[in-house]
């Protein structure tokens, strides 16, 4: 990556920091889903064991949701707000692309990093393997940025962007949430590395290089269309 | 004279009613162009449309060799500034995006926004949402520069300020106002009636 390159995305990644960090509104919205959803959970297994495929299926839940948040932030905000021809008249489609990426990212780690503390703290949960935790929970997190800021990009320019980023991230988002309750269940000590944490590691890690890989050049192609 | 803009045989159709069609017309440096035409006319369009914002149905721009970044410029009345930045973060963002200097201390007092340059749009006046957006347009010294209602909230400071880019950008290029307003015929030396 070029000087100019690295200047044009941390330029996109400045803004949408500063938009954060001055409405909060996409943070406050991911902290609350992620309280409330460790709080019913705990709430409703009070005083029970909870078994690793629960837990692991709830912290997806919980992440899933508060990813979901970014998706209209992401890019129909723009068009809906007339942002969006702003930033075709002075920038290249891959910095926007990575710009709102590098952000999501950042978005959805400190997150999950919460939404795991309270988790594993509210329901007493041990990590058995804890790299396959690490592996899961932060290409999990690369992989939901990237196909959420996917899902945004793609629906930017339809009439009825809201519906169809969200029809979109659906079929997108699904086998992802498999991968990542998989590798997570085996991580907390249901199942093996052999019988499928390995494989549900290896296919997280892919999915988000796939992803981000792929997504500037799909949003290349419909950012001016 | 050297020709800066050319448009040939420009098209653009909504839902198969054609607002304008075989638009041709070349300019060249020093040559201020203002579209007239009633509401719905297409003025906005064509504007949009020059500048690839809206896609054509048919015929061709050429604009300046070069980085459209920088050879093209566009304060429109529908294009919005973010709320939550500041008029000097707006300057800031725009040129790190396009790669070129900031200026920010020469653009803030050539559209007279310096004692602002820490407010956030949001509190902006819709005249000083205006200058921002003319001062973003102009940033990079582009050689095609469109003006979308300029006048549009403006008071007679900012009209005067309208006034001076487009001298100023005379000199540099060639200018397109798109315009309801029978006054800003006075910042061109060529007209284009949009029949719509």
């Amino acid at each position: 990556m070029n000087s100019s390159w690295r200047v044009e995305i941390l330029a996109i990644f400045r803004k949408e920091w500063r938009i954060e960090m001055r409405s909060l509104s996409g943070l406050v919205t991911a902290f609350l889903f992620s309280v409330v959803t460790v709080y019913a959970i705990s709430f409703a297994a009070l005083n029970t064991h909870i078994p690793p495929t629960v837990v692991s299926g709830m912290l997806w839940v919980a992440l899933l949701f508060s990813a979901a948040s970014s998706l209209t932030r992401t890019f129909l905000i723009e068009e809906e707000l007339g942002t969006a021809d702003l930033l075709r008249l002075v920038a290249r489609p891959h910095a926007v692309f990575w710009g709102k990426a590098l952000f999501n990212i950042f978005q959805c780690i400190v997150t999950s990093v919460l939404v795991t503390i309270l988790f594993l703290g509210f329901t007493s949960t041990q990590v058995i393997i804890p790299w396959l935790f690490g592996v899961s929970l932060i290409a999990g997190c690369l992989s939901l940025a990237g196909a959420v800021t996917l899902c945004g990009a793609i629906a930017s320019q339809a009439s009825n962007r809201s519906m169809l980023a969200a029809a979109i991230a659906v079929p997108l988002l699904l086998p992802l949430v498999a991968l990542g309750v998989s590798g997570m269940r085996v991580s907390l000590g249901e199942g093996s590395l052999s019988g499928g944490g390995s494989g549900a590691a290896i296919g997280l890690i892919g999915y988000a290089v796939a992803t981000l890989a792929t997504g500037p050049y799909i949003f290349a192609a419909v950012w001016k269309s | 004279m050297a020709k800066v803009l050319r448009v040939d045989r420009l098209g653009k159709k909504y839902g198969g009613r054609w607002i304008f069609r075989g638009l041709t017309f070349e300019l060249g440096l020093g040559d201020r162009l203002v579209i007239l035409g009633r509401n719905g006319s297409g003025k906005s369009t064509l504007l949009r449309t020059i500048a690839g914002l809206t896609q054509r149905n048919e015929g061709s721009v050429v604009l300046p060799e070069g980085d459209p970044r920088h050879t093209l410029g566009l304060s429109a009345l529908e294009q919005s500034v973010y709320a939550q930045l500041t008029v000097e973060e707006h300057l800031e963002m725009t040129a790190e995006l396009r790669g070129c200097p900031a200026r920010i201390d020469e653009l803030l007092e050539k559209i007279d926004l310096a004692y602002a340059r820490g407010v956030l749009a949001s509190q902006l006046s819709t005249g000083m949402k205006a200058r921002l957006k003319i001062g973003m347009a102009i940033q990079a010294n582009p050689m095609v520069l469109l003006l979308d209602e300029p006048g549009a909230g403006l008071d007679e400071d900012g009209r005067n300020l309208v006034s001076r880019i487009t001298e100023e950008q005379a000199e540099r290029g060639c200018l397109i106002v798109a315009t309801n307003d029978p006054l800003e015929r006075r910042l061109a030396n060529l007209e284009l009636q949009l029949a719509g």
